[in-house]
């Protein structure tokens, strides 16, 4: 069932969709960082910024009244912001193994 | 030379890509023939283009949580009921006369536009019209003219006159009448429809 | 060849057609600013230019500019490059010259049609001649025929020219890209009195544009770029391509959702527009990683300084610009409000200034230096390089300023107009009398001037860059071999 935002929760709706993907963002960006240069502080602080992003994801849920289907959405989100940069951190070094 | 894994190989990528998107393609084209045949002109969701023949309401629909418009008893536009064929006729003279005029340049068609003047969704329900026996009037007198019976609302914005004729006018009435009663999923929000007779 | 001189015998026939398209490309940018700076006005004084150079009009010359101007740019990105990628000639010089003098021509009489004839009584004749009144594609019917003519010839030029030469996985994305952008022109090219149908096809045109082939054309010019400039393994920037274009086309073809909330189509679009539009930012979570590795593992040498600080501001941009301005008002709970307010004008700002007007612009410079032959063009530029350097500055503050004004009369319209105004006309206007809109408005125009400023330094850069330059960008083996 649809269920549009509520007045009050327009703004904090809006700014919580944005803080999801810059947190998606920041997360890809530490754990990236952080296995390239093998260090353990830079890949907490991303783990740091998937927590950050999973309460943006909460939030954004709650204030627009997720339920039903949208729970799919709301796992999509969680479960691919976390798993996507690991996957293409993977692909990343494995790509460039190959020489020509 | 370094075999790589083959989840990491450029022939399993381009395979991956070819087919991802050829899904995807054939998703897009099955919704697209429902969706189609869901929003023909005759549907519950686009009703016929006689439905100018009909008051429209506009009204919650409770196992939808969202208002949704009603075609009510009737009150032909001008004073006569056309057939199915006229009625088309008449809207399609509008809606040419639309974009022509480019109203979108300035206006929003079902959202979609300028944002220098108001949405014409639901510009047939509008308060804006009074009540609902002086609306048609009031509609003509305004597209025929539109910079002397410009209202403004406190703003200094008014539409330019743009050589509406009466016949496009009626055109354009009877476009906007008929748009009024697409099933638009609740857009735009919280609307507040002009008072008709019969309603509840 | 003297350096840095502008010299066409430094470039090859399809090069020099390339500078010709981007020529104009420049100067319809400087169109699309002008007349959005009339219209920005125009919500500050209304009686400006009424009656003569109404708002409409001058909506519609900015919009039409900033598709064609970036059109313009792709076509010439890719004459830019199809000859090396190919190894061979252009097949069909001539042809191409003539399919740009036609198109030049048949731009040229659109926008003065626009500009003088505007508007036509509505019969289907004013559609075929005078203007089509749908948003972007607003081109008359006879223009969107000569297009696609156009398109088809250059289509043929690059598809002939690999077919001479060689294929490679970037031409083979790149070739397949071009048939599905001149095909979905086809989807916009017909009447139809059904307003839902007509904006069902007509956002398959949009949509499908920017948000998927235009998308996966950049991703073939950038990978071009990075084996080109930086010297990055084909093999690898190939797989890349095809890793991005799955990510991108995966999530983009049925993203197409999110324009099918409002125009009377069923319900599952809320879902299927939401789903898709939530893995949207994905791809460009993909590039953070990817660009981090890359950055980290090899050590790159550049020699074009602008071109690279454009290409950062395309990654900046786009992330930005479409991803986090286009997913915070894309779930239909939301959207439901901020749907036609100037909410979507701030995001379409930022979103194809960053995701394609940067790229274009790197490009301009990538251009200009071999045009200059192969001029240095890094640090210790003359004058320090100040006036590249405060073009991107100005230009890039001026649109996220531009971004960020109109953000704030979006969200005063969605909340007094939509939220507590019922949306009618009354509420509609009781949002644009508000003081934040206007103040909204203000610091748009404020901004506006600001990227015109920027654009006007570009030019004057573009034409002096590497003028008095007497390094070359080739160590002293590939000179010689250039020169032999």
């Amino acid at each position: 069932m649809f269920e549009p935002v509520e007045i009050q929760n327009i703004l904090v709706a809006t700014m919580a969709g944005a803080l999801v993907v810059m947190f998606g963002a920041l997360y890809a960006l530490g754990f990236a960082m952080g296995k390239l240069n093998k260090q353990p502080g830079m890949l907490r602080a991303a783990y740091g910024a998937y927590a950050a992003l999973s309460v943006s994801v909460f939030v954004l849920a709650y204030t627009l009244n997720l339920n039903g289907i949208w729970w799919g959405v709301t796992l999509t989100m969680l479960i691919g912001y976390l798993l996507a940069p690991q996957a293409i951190w993977k692909l990343s070094v494995k790509t460039h193994e190959f020489s020509d | 030379m370094i075999t790589t894994a083959w989840w990491a190989s450029e022939d399993f990528w381009r395979k991956a890509t070819i087919w991802i998107t050829a899904f995807m393609v054939v998703v897009l084209i099955v919704l697209t023939y429902d969706s189609l045949s869901q929003i023909s002109a005759g549907t519950e969701r686009v009703p016929a283009y006689s439905a100018i023949n009909n008051r429209i309401y506009y009204r919650q629909d409770k196992s939808r949580n969202m208002p949704v418009p009603v075609i009510g008893d009737p009150a032909p536009l001008f004073g006569k009921i056309l057939s199915e064929t006229e009625a088309e006729a008449l809207v399609e003279k509008g809606k040419i006369t639309t974009q022509a005029k480019n109203c979108m340049g300035c206006h929003t068609i079902l959202g979609n536009g300028a944002y220098f003047a108001p949405d014409l969704t639901k510009a047939w329900l509008d308060p804006a019209w009074g009540s609902e026996g002086t609306r048609e009037q009031l509609m003509m007198r305004f597209l025929l003219d539109p910079p002397a019976n410009s209202r403004g609302y406190g703003s200094k914005r008014r539409m330019p006159n743009l050589g509406i004729t009466e016949e496009e006018a009626r055109g354009i009435i009877a476009f906007l009448k008929w748009m009024s009663t697409i099933d638009t999923n609740g857009f735009p929000r919280n609307f507040t429809p002009i008072a008709q007779e019969g309603d509840r | 060849m003297k350096l840095g001189v502008l010299d066409s015998s430094n470039l090859t026939g399809g090069q020099q057609l390339a500078v010709k398209y981007y020529t104009v490309a420049v100067v319809l940018f400087g169109a699309q600013i002008l007349f959005g700076l009339f219209a920005g006005l125009q919500f500050l004084a209304p009686e400006f230019g009424y009656n003569v150079l109404d708002f409409s009009v001058n909506r519609m010359v900015h919009v039409n500019a900033m598709i064609v101007w970036m059109l313009y740019g792709f076509i010439g990105a890719i004459y830019w490059l199809v000859e090396e990628e190919a190894g061979t000639e252009l097949v069909g010089l001539k042809l191409g010259n003539l399919a740009f003098w036609v198109l030049t021509a048949a731009v040229t009489v659109v926008v003065l049609v626009y500009l003088f004839v505007q508007t036509g009584p509505g019969e289907i004749e004013s559609i075929w001649f005078i203007n089509e009144g749908r948003e972007y594609i607003e081109a008359p019917r006879w223009a969107d025929i000569g297009i696609v003519v156009c398109l088809l010839v250059f289509f043929y030029n690059v598809a002939a020219t690999f077919m001479k030469g060689k294929w490679s996985g970037i031409s083979g994305v790149l070739v397949f890209d071009l048939v599905a952008v001149a095909g979905l022109y086809l989807a916009g090219m017909f009447y139809t009195t059904n307003v839902s149908v007509e904006q069902y096809w007509w956002w398959w045109v949009i949509h499908l544009w920017v948000e998927a082939t235009w998308e996966v054309l950049i991703g073939c010019i950038m990978a071009w770029g990075l084996i080109k400039t930086l010297g990055a393994s084909r093999k690898i920037v190939t797989t890349w391509l095809y890793i991005e274009v799955a990510l991108m086309l995966g999530a983009g073809i049925l993203g197409l959702g999110h324009h099918y909330f409002w125009i009377g189509t069923p319900e599952y679009w809320f879902t299927v527009g939401g789903f898709f539009s939530a893995l949207e930012p994905v791809p460009l979570v993909a590039m953070v990683v990817h660009a981090v590795y890359d950055s980290g593992v090899h050590r790159f040498k550049n020699t074009n300084h602008p071109a690279l600080a454009w290409l950062i501001a395309h990654a900046f941009g786009n992330f930005f610009g479409a991803g986090v301005f286009g997913f915070m008002h894309t779930l239909p709970q939301v959207n439901l409000y901020t749907h036609g307010t100037q909410w979507s004008s701030s995001h379409g700002h930022f979103a194809f200034f960053g995701a394609y007007a940067t790229i274009n612009i790197a490009m301009f410079y990538i251009a200009l230096q071999k045009w200059r032959g192969n001029v240095y063009m890094s640090a210790g530029l003359a004058d320090n390089g100040w006036k590249w350097k405060w073009a991107l500055g100005l230009l890039n503050m001026g649109v996220v300023g531009m971004t960020m004004a109109l953000l704030v009369s979006g969200y005063e319209q969605a909340f007094v107009e939509r939220a507590l105004g019922g949306s009618t006309w009354a509420a509609y206007f009781a949002a644009q009398n508000s003081v934040w809109f206007i103040q909204g408005m203000l610091w748009r125009e404020i901004f506006g001037l600001m990227t015109a400023a920027g654009f006007g330094l570009l030019v004057w850069d573009l034409v002096t860059i590497g003028r008095t330059e007497t390094r070359s960008m080739l160590i002293p083996a590939e000179a010689a071999k250039a020169a032999a």
